[in-house]
């Protein structure tokens, strides 16, 4: 069917556009006025000491990293979607956040610096994943009900260990632990172990497209289709745990991207994971870099948690789509 | 063509003792029908059949292999399924469920080609669902439902059909043309399995019936062979009158207990 | 001729030594050796704290950029932000092309200060623990700055008029001293802060000093457990006294038995700046007139 296919093509077209126009807006704009003139002369090569700091040391690795957090947790919320067959989960639903930033509020009380504090926040995430994973096998193995509510009661367990935590802590940390549970870009480190998960990810899923449909469709019908189901469920399992532990290490657990990004575009595109798999990622990118963009300049010197600003955007425009779908 | 054999096959359910082991050989354009009250263990021993479960004991061959030694593709462009179940969590238009039915060959970075298509379209022409291609199908009646699934297993194009109650939800007209198109199948060369709750359609439809009991007992041969009343009574334990209609036997359940049981 | 190349030769010498002399290097409260080439004109505060000691260290003219809430003094208040200290806007930092940035360890984020750090500015940690902290940074700020003159001067009457209230207070009567740093929760400061050790200054006890955490939380019940002879209360603003007023249903407790509630602005005690010693006068002057009502 070529109408279907350069359709297909046309919309990745414009996602990436939409991507690169995304980042471009990101490098160009900030508190501080870069003129188009300068900007391109950075970006040659040359232009002023400042602008260069502006735009190569500041700006640039934070939309960088904006961006793959951005399409990590798009990603992760697609595949979690598939996985828990509920066009409603998140990211987050088993308890990845709460896991992360447990580990992190505990390296931090420790004095541990931010290197040991990301590693700890991955590691936290990624046990959290597993121990759900344990506990809703149990005896019986798992199902997707089993997994999701799971994953809900031990969320609400490192919520109360969070809670606990900064009870017990200096007032005076309290910002910094909070990022963890907010989302902040703010504190986002370099963005590069996030792409070297992000795009391996992204290569490894889609071919799994086809497959990944044929699940959506249930476990039996799967199989009776071919699909070697078990092995598939584990590695979305394994890969969502994956992509969105890297995400919450990169920027804290920056809410409703994971959600709202596959939701809106199956509603925008229907239901197929080959096309819904990386237009996620690149709306996922895009959206993050610039509510990152908007919440560092629109009350600036004041900046704003992106959180806010991808949940002030995203819950309007999902309700619309929501309310305008069949 | 495919010949489906079971080997000293036991099925797993859960709590219930073995059973007798089942040997027993499907060819192509043979009928089957598997009978048997409820919680007998029919949909068990389809999706035995069918390798989506692993037996207790013996194995189920295809073609002489071993289902388990078969790639899950080409074992899916051998045979189709069609489920009691269906899940639908997400929103999926008619056309797009029939389309599924290619997956077994679709390499894993194709799309559906122009044949997929015209197969997929031949599928929803051939179960009368051409007017209902661009619905979702969670807007559809439980009978327009099945039709799709079977317009799904149609579209994978199976030389092994293996059917769960085939005529659920369905009304008087669509039940004879599901069976028809089934046994178009078997025409066809294919081989086709189908559990079924209605004797009278397995009177009328099948060539080969197994007689399936609670306590995992069966017995199984050509139709004309096990439509005998009185194994008929004791599989449902229900008392029934025979009647003949176009050269067919007609079951009629009538009051009180079985013969054997009184 | 001679005597012009040894001229020439003795300025070259001169020149050399005097920007030897102008690399100016101080320990930071993290340990770090902080170098700036030449005396900080383009300071950059990241706390309300280190703003005023800035100023305090008689560097306020080249102050250039501050966050929100730097209120003090009131020259402070129209510096330009450059964000709050908790989410720097490291852009706004970056344009006003300073010198130095003062930072706070516990305050500032870590990954943001590092950032700077990685631009080649130089970021002086701040973080004064103990009242003698507050003077020695005084010193080593105005090292930095070039503003000598004033800091020392500066810090040798801090550190004078705190010896001499430790001195009046040194064999003073001991106060049993609830100090209230919040309200709701209600939370109060262990023996490692600051403000115990004013307390202790001007001969009062704190009731919680062996708390493990530096801020607890206590409840009402530990205090009225305690027994305080004296309750002081900070805050948030200047005008929190009404936070004193709910401990009257406890007339049971010896400090309001005997009316011993106090007050002090919470930005001349809480603040770590020499504005402490005028919190401090308050502090002692307090547990004196409750000593007074015994």
């Amino acid at each position: 069917m070529a109408d279907a296919e350069s359709k297909r093509r046309l919309i990745l077209l414009a996602l990436l556009l939409l991507a690169l126009l995304s980042l471009a807006v990101a490098v160009a704009v900030g508190s501080v006025a870069v003129s188009p003139t300068q900007l391109l002369a950075v970006l040659g090569g040359g232009g002023e000491p400042l602008h260069h700091d502006l735009i190569l040391t500041l700006r640039g690795p934070r939309a960088m990293a904006a961006f793959a957090t951005g399409g990590l947790l798009a990603l992760a919320g697609a595949l979690m979607q598939i996985l828990l067959r509920n066009p409603l989960a998140d990211p987050y639903v088993l308890g990845v956040s709460g896991g992360a930033a447990v580990a992190a509020l505990l390296a931090l009380l420790c004095g541990a610096g931010i290197t040991l504090v990301s590693g700890s926040a991955f590691a936290g995430a990624l046990l959290s994943t597993l121990l759900v994973f344990g506990l809703a096998h149990g005896v019986g193995g798992w199902t997707p009900t089993r997994l999701l509510l799971t994953g809900v009661v031990v969320a609400a367990g490192w919520g109360a260990m969070v809670t606990f935590m900064l009870a017990l802590s200096p007032a005076r940390q309290l910002p910094g632990m909070l990022y963890w549970l907010m989302g902040d870009l703010s504190y986002a480190g370099s963005p590069w172990p996030a792409w070297l998960v992000l795009v391996p990810a992204l290569l490894l899923t889609l071919p799994l497209g086809g497959s990944l449909n044929v699940l959506a469709r249930g476990p039996l019908q799967a199989a009776a289709l071919g699909v070697a189901v078990r092995p598939l469920q584990w590695l979305l399992y394994g890969l969502a745990s994956l992509l969105t532990a890297m995400a919450v290490t990169t920027a804290g657990s920056v809410g409703f991207v994971g959600l709202v990004v596959p939701h809106m575009l199956r509603l925008l595109l229907g239901n197929d994971q080959r096309l819904i798999l990386p237009a996620s990622v690149l709306a996922g990118g895009s959206l993050l870099t610039l509510a990152d963009t908007v919440a560092r300049t629109a009350l600036a010197p004041e900046q704003l948690p992106v959180g806010v600003i991808t949940a002030l955007l995203g819950v309007p425009s999902f309700l619309y789509l929501l309310y305008r779908s069949r | 063509m495919a010949t489906l054999t079971a080997q000293q096959l036991v099925m797993d359910v859960p709590g219930r003792p073995a059973g007798r082991p089942l040997d027993l050989t499907i060819e192509p354009g043979q009928r089957w029908g598997i009978l048997g009250p409820n919680g007998a263990g029919k949909t068990t021993l389809l999706h035995t059949l069918a390798g989506l479960r692993s037996p207790r004991a013996g194995q189920v061959l295809l073609d002489g292999r071993a289902l388990p030694a078969l790639s899950h593709r080409r074992l899916a462009r051998q045979r189709a399924v069609v489920f009691q179940e269906r899940q639908d969590s997400f929103p999926a238009t008619v056309m797009e469920t029939a389309l599924i039915g290619r997956h077994p060959y679709l390499s894993p970075w194709q799309w559906e080609g122009r044949e997929d298509h015209r197969r997929a379209l031949a599928a929803l022409e051939a179960l009368g669902l051409t007017p209902l291609r661009d619905r979702l199908v969670s807007t559809l009646s439980g009978g327009e439902r099945q039709r799709v699934a079977l317009a799904t297993a149609l579209t994978q194009a199976p030389s092994l059909w293996l059917v769960d109650e085939p005529t659920n939800h369905l009304d008087l007209h669509h039940q004879v043309a599901v069976m028809a198109l089934l046994a178009e199948q078997a025409d066809r060369g294919a081989a086709v399995v189908m559990c079924l709750h209605d004797l009278n359609l397995a009177a009328r439809w099948c060539d080969h019936l197994l007689l399936l009991y609670p306590d995992g007992e069966l017995c199984f041969g050509p139709a004309a062979d096990m439509l005998v009343p009185s194994a008929l009574e004791a599989l449902y334990g229900q008392r029934l009158a025979v009647g003949q209609v176009d050269g067919a036997p007609v079951f009629v359940p009538t009051g009180g207990l079985p013969a054997n049981k009184e | 001729m001679l005597l012009i190349r040894l001229l020439i030769a003795l300025s070259v010498l001169l020149s050399a030594s005097s920007l030897w002399a102008a690399q100016r290097c101080v320990t930071d409260d993290a340990d770090q050796h902080v170098c700036v080439p030449r005396a900080a004109s383009r300071i950059v505060a990241l706390s309300p704290g280190a703003t005023e000691l800035l100023f305090a260290a008689g560097a306020g003219d080249q102050v250039v950029g501050a966050v929100t809430f730097s209120d003090y003094p009131p020259a402070a208040k129209n510096l330009p932000r450059v964000g709050s200290y908790q989410r720097l806007d490291l852009e706004a930092i970056a344009a006003l092309k300073p010198d130095l940035v003062v930072a706070w360890r516990s305050g500032n984020p870590q990954v943001q200060t590092r950032k700077l750090q990685s631009l080649g500015l130089p970021v002086y940690y701040s973080e004064p623990r103990h009242i003698e902290d507050i003077a020695t940074s005084l010193e080593r700020l105005a090292t930095l700055a070039g503003s000598e003159q004033t800091g020392q001067a500066t810090a040798k009457s801090f550190r004078d008029g705190m010896a001499a209230l430790g001195a009046r207070y040194q064999t003073a009567l001991p106060v049993r001293v609830f100090y209230q740093v919040w309200k709701d929760p209600l939370m109060t400061v262990n023996s490692q802060h600051l403000i115990n050790e004013v307390i202790s200054l001007c001969g009062g006890v704190n009731v919680f000093a062996d708390l493990p955490r530096l801020a607890p939380r206590v409840s009402r019940e530990a205090v009225l457990e305690a027994n305080p002879e004296a309750i002081v209360a900070g805050g948030m603003g200047e005008e929190n006294d009404h936070w004193l007023k709910d401990w009257k249903a406890f007339p049971a407790m010896a400090a309001v038995q005997r009316g011993n509630l106090f007050f002090v602005s919470p930005s001349t005690l809480q603040r770590p700046s020499p504005r402490l010693l005028i919190g401090a006068r308050t502090l002692c002057t307090q547990l004196e007139t409750a000593r007074g009502r015994r």
